[in-house]
């Protein structure tokens, strides 16, 4: 297959928002018709990289190389069984949220689907680059659009929201680029070439010590990402004030970027900081867990409600990260594609019930499975799914998490546990506040029952939900030789780097080709 | 080679002063567009002229006056600086009651003045430049006769001018005495060999230092440029943002350029720019944040553009220096003359509060205006990403950390400011009605040439860089 595939996936969003500007604003059915197709194609094309995907090589496929700027500038991408999930979660994603906000947005539609567009090239070449300063600026440029969403469409504090989240991200993100020109300029000094190349910089044995600060640099900008506990603070703002397709795809895709972060840079690249932070990345991500669960159960709004549950939810998938065995990370792995599912489907359901009420609060609500009772059924379904009801997807992500955690430490497994808990409280509790319960306010009388475009969206992700519930392998098959690659990656140079620690004067080396290691795995990490 | 050529740029251009000059006389006031359009012939010419000399290396008055690739980089870019500011006057002129003819006389001997300036390496031929060039500031800064605040600007400007150049001057005759050469690379041997340099010497060369640091307004040295962006006519502040700077900074390159390469005892002066870099790229910055007018806020973003700029001085490395000043250009003229793209007869919209909704009142202005605030910003895929990602991993790899780090959290805050005007473009309400006249085509042409030039260096610069290796090659 010599069609440049991957690049088409990245490109054409793009391609279709540069089109939609050529329509005029006022054929807003059209615009809308448009972008739905563009994005159910762009679906379809990435369905081919999942039937076409080999699992097994760990590394990279349908990569794409080619010149760009020079001094190691290049274009180059591909995926692994790492990203190949989280590109279908975006395209999966991208029709129903267009879907979702077929109502919902009147004013100044073009705009928001060309944002929209704009930001799933963006969000696709994230997960795709491979050249590290291809990888940032994708990660940059894709900061523009949704400040936009969740400025121009935004709610009332809109405006705070925007800029709070653009410059916490933006503080992470650029002492990130100043450790990359450090790694860029180290490898330069080493070896004479320049390179951004992802995989060079896997052959790089790095001082600890300098590990230890651009660690710190790049897991601070993928920690405001996901986001850690004490970092945290934008995400509900962010959510609260965002229309509800930016923020589906904000809880379902754009905090899965930290996550990746992790796996694709920060552990690989700098293991022996990796180590020396373990203990403390895992209490941040034990910390978030409870913090989150505790702030959901007193939220008085729904939509915060929901951004907390993700706090939460991201805690345990950070855990699992942390706990560097298979299981975890293919749970963990797993979990972030069923976050993504359930939490973007609960921020629907919200979406929904405010298309209706034009209120978020809870306590506004009450009753409403009398009048709506199809709705009903589809927000039991989501919300069990959060929750982690066994037969829905929640649950193995959940299990295999918590018992790759188990396998590395019994008491952050206990803890971790609560999780499960609290989500089963707050949004079990929301549940019943919003849907069961005597009718409280009349307007709720006028609710119509959800309608076919709505179940149309709905009703995809609530199969996604069960399939992956009851037959989780066709995913966690594809994604298995990249995770124990990966693994390999962070324990083998941990391996390596304890042998060549007698001679403490070089700064850093290239690694000598090294025969094929066996597949250790050092299970007790955080002891 | 030692040619009369070397002189044809230069002499086009003042011939082309002169002729606005006195066609001025003769052109009725309905007719005076022709005055614009003569001038653009004429930088035409004098950019075609600079594509033929490539790599001819013309020299004249005993190598005082060379045209190498470098100096032909640089008339041509800022010879397009001016046809732009050219362009965005046309209308500007009628609108704001600025007087014709000297108007476009003025800026070409301003040009001509920054022409000597590129092409000399002799310190006392950069000062003649340097005058010719000031002293052009100072009358285009007070061209709006009628307005209070131009001829502030006037003053402010040619006061606090008068006193730099008093410094620049006393600093060149300090050199002279102590290296008795007033040429560049002699005055540099003489500190690189000297090994017990005299207070003199040190005096002069701050001196000098600072002379050219008011002119590219590093804090703090900065003082006049908020009043007199303010003040002067808009399309002139366009013009003050870019081509004095430019010029400033490549008369620095050339004084350092060789200083840096054999230097033992480049600690002082390192360690003076290093901290005036810092000052200029917070001050700039934080002052920045509680401006509310959009020409102050520009002026204070271009004084932390300045300190962005001795990042690439300190790191010693050239090309990232002229490609950060060529994507400066596009952008920053860009911003201005989507600034300019908001007025109507007798009125400009110069408040925050005035941009509220236009974004989508005026899409095009907008988004293009967007784009270069973002540019300014750094986002990328936009030219000004890509100029401070050379400059700043230039001096990562030259062991610059700290002044990295602190080059980042400035242009962090800078961040917040730039996207302050986009909210108030797209994300607030009108608060009260602008009315602009739309139809303004030297305008939007030059909006779309910015946005041109700022994305085409954002995505593929590979040939912008090609030449530009060639001009810093050819100095060497």
């Amino acid at each position: 297959m010599n069609l440049p595939i991957l690049s088409l996936i990245t490109f054409l969003p793009l391609a279709g928002a540069v089109l939609l500007i050529f329509i005029h604003r006022d054929r807003k059915n059209l615009l809308r018709f448009l972008s739905l197709g563009i994005a159910i194609i762009t679906f379809i094309f990435s369905l081919t990289l999942y039937f076409n995907f080999n699992d097994q090589i760990p590394d990279p496929q349908f990569v794409e190389k080619a010149d760009w700027l020079g001094y190691g500038i290049n274009y180059h991408i591909g995926i692994d069984g790492i990203s190949l999930f989280l590109i279908l979660l975006t395209t999966f994603l991208m029709p129903i949220i267009i879907l979702s906000s077929w109502t919902y947005i009147q004013k100044r539609v073009k705009e928001y689907l060309i944002f929209m567009l704009i930001l799933q090239t963006g969000i696709i070449g994230v997960f795709v680059a491979l050249n590290l300063f291809l990888f940032y600026v994708f990660w940059e440029a894709m900061l523009i659009p949704m400040y936009f969403l969740i400025g121009v469409w935004g709610g009332p504090r809109r405006i705070y929201a925007t800029l709070k989240y653009v410059l916490f991200t933006m503080f992470g993100s650029l002492l990130m680029l100043v450790a990359i020109f450090f790694l860029y300029s180290m490898y330069y000094k080493a070896t004479g070439v320049y390179s951004f190349n992802l995989f060079d910089y896997y052959n790089l044995i790095l001082n600890p010590n300098i590990q230890i600060w651009l660690f710190l640099a790049f897991a601070l900008s993928f920690a405001i990402k996901i986001p850690l506990f004490p970092f945290h603070t934008w995400l509900p703002d962010a959510h609260v004030e965002a229309p509800t397709g930016a923020s589906v795809i904000l809880a379902a895709v754009l905090l899965k970027m930290g996550a990746y972060g992790f796996l694709r840079f920060a552990l690989p690249l700098f293991p022996d900081a990796v180590m020396k932070f373990l203990p403390y990345l895992a209490a941040l991500s034990l910390i978030g867990i409870i913090y989150g669960g505790l702030m959901a159960l007193i939220q008085k709004d729904a939509k915060s409600l929901v951004a907390y549950s993700s706090i939460s939810h991201m805690g345990l998938i950070m855990l699992a990260i942390f706990a560097l065995n298979t299981e975890a990370m293919e749970g963990a792995i797993y979990q972030m594609l069923n976050h993504g599912l359930s939490t973007g489907a609960l921020f629907l359901i919200v979406g929904i019930l405010y298309e209706r009420s034009h209120t978020r609060m809870i306590n506004d609500y009450g009753g409403v499975s009398k009048q709506m009772p199809v709705f009903s059924a589809f927000f039991l379904i989501c919300m069990l799914s959060s929750v982690g009801l066994p037969g829905l997807n929640g649950f193995i992500g959940e299990i295999l998490c918590i018992f790759g955690i188990f396998k590395a430490n019994k008491l952050l497994a206990i803890l971790g546990i609560s999780t499960v808990i609290l989500a089963a409280g707050y949004l079990l509790w929301m549940f019943q506040r919003i849907m069961q319960g005597p009718i409280k306010n009349e307007k709720i009388l006028s609710f119509k029952d959800i309608n076919k475009r709505e179940i149309g969206y709905l009703v995809p992700i609530v199969i996604m939900m069960f399939w992956m519930g009851i037959y989780p392998k066709p995913f966690l098959s594809k994604m298995e030789s990249s995770v124990t690659h990966l693994l390999n990656r962070v324990n083998k140079r941990e391996i390596y780097f304890t042998k060549s620690q007698k001679d403490k004067d070089f700064l850093l080396e290239i690694e000598p080709k090294t025969t094929e290691e066996k597949n250790e795995e050092k299970e007790d990490k955080f002891r | 080679m030692n040619s009369f050529f070397a002189l044809s740029p230069l002499l086009i251009i003042v011939f082309a002063s002169l002729l606005v000059l006195l066609l001025d006389v003769f052109l009725k006031k309905e007719n005076k567009n022709y005055l614009a359009y003569i001038s653009l012939i004429f930088l035409v010419i004098c950019g075609f002229i600079c594509i033929k000399f490539w790599d001819k290396n013309y020299s004249y008055f005993n190598g005082n006056l060379i045209l190498d690739n470098l100096s032909l980089f640089f008339i041509f870019i800022l010879a397009l600086a001016t046809g732009f500011v050219i362009l965005l006057s046309m209308k500007y002129i009628s609108f704001q009651d600025v007087n014709y003819g000297e108007f476009y006389a003025l800026l070409l001997l301003a040009l001509s003045g920054v022409a000597i300036m590129l092409s000399s390496s002799d310190l006392l031929i950069i000062f003649l430049g340097l005058e010719v060039l000031s002293i052009c500031s100072y009358a285009l800064a007070g061209l709006k006769r009628t307005d209070e605040k131009s001829s502030e600007a006037a003053i402010k400007y040619f006061l606090l001018g008068s006193f730099a150049t008093a410094f620049l001057v006393y600093g060149l005759a300090l050199l002279y005495g102590s290296s008795h050469s007033t040429n560049i690379s002699s005055i540099i041997n003489f500190f690189v060999t000297e090994s017990d340099l005299s207070i003199m010497a040190l005096i002069g060369l701050g001196l000098v230092i600072i002379g050219f640091g008011f002119k590219i307004a590093v804090v703090p040295f900065h003082m006049w440029t908020p009043d007199v962006y303010q003040g002067a006519p808009t399309p002139i502040t366009a013009f003050f943002s870019v081509v004095p700077k430019a010029v400033g900074f490549i008369v620095f390159l050339r004084i350092f350029t060789p200083y840096w390469k054999n230097a033992l005892n480049t600690q002082a002066i390192f360690w003076i720019l290093w901290v005036i870099c810092v000052l200029t790229m917070v001050v700039g910055n934080l002052v920045a944040l509680r401006q509310t007018n959009l020409k102050r806020i520009l002026a204070y973003s271009s004084i932390a553009h300045a300190g962005y700029l001795l990042i690439a001085i300190l790191a010693r490395d050239n090309s990232s220096l002229v490609f950060y000043l060529t994507v400066y250009l596009f952008m920053n003229i860009g911003a201005f003359a989507a600034v300019i793209a908001l007025s109507r007869k007798g009125k400009e919209y110069l408040e925050l509060e005035d941009y509220a909704g236009i974004g989508f009142k005026y899409p095009w202005i907008g988004v293009t205006f967007s784009i270069f605030l973002l540019s300014l910003a750094g986002f990328p895929p936009t030219g000004g990403f890509l100029a401070k990602f050379y400059v700043f991993s230039t001096a990562v790899r030259q062991d610059l950390l700290p002044l990295v780090i602190i080059g980042v959290l400035a242009s962090l805050i800078s961040v917040f400011y730039y996207l302050r005007i986009i909210v108030y473009m797209y994300m607030k309400e009108p608060a009260r009605e602008i009315e602009i006249a739309i139809e303004n085509p030297a305008l939007f042409l030059v909006l779309f040439f910015c946005l041109y030039g700022v994305l085409q260096l954002g995505l593929y610069p590979r040939n912008i860089l090609v030449l530009i290796n060639q001009a810093i090659s050819s100095f060497f």
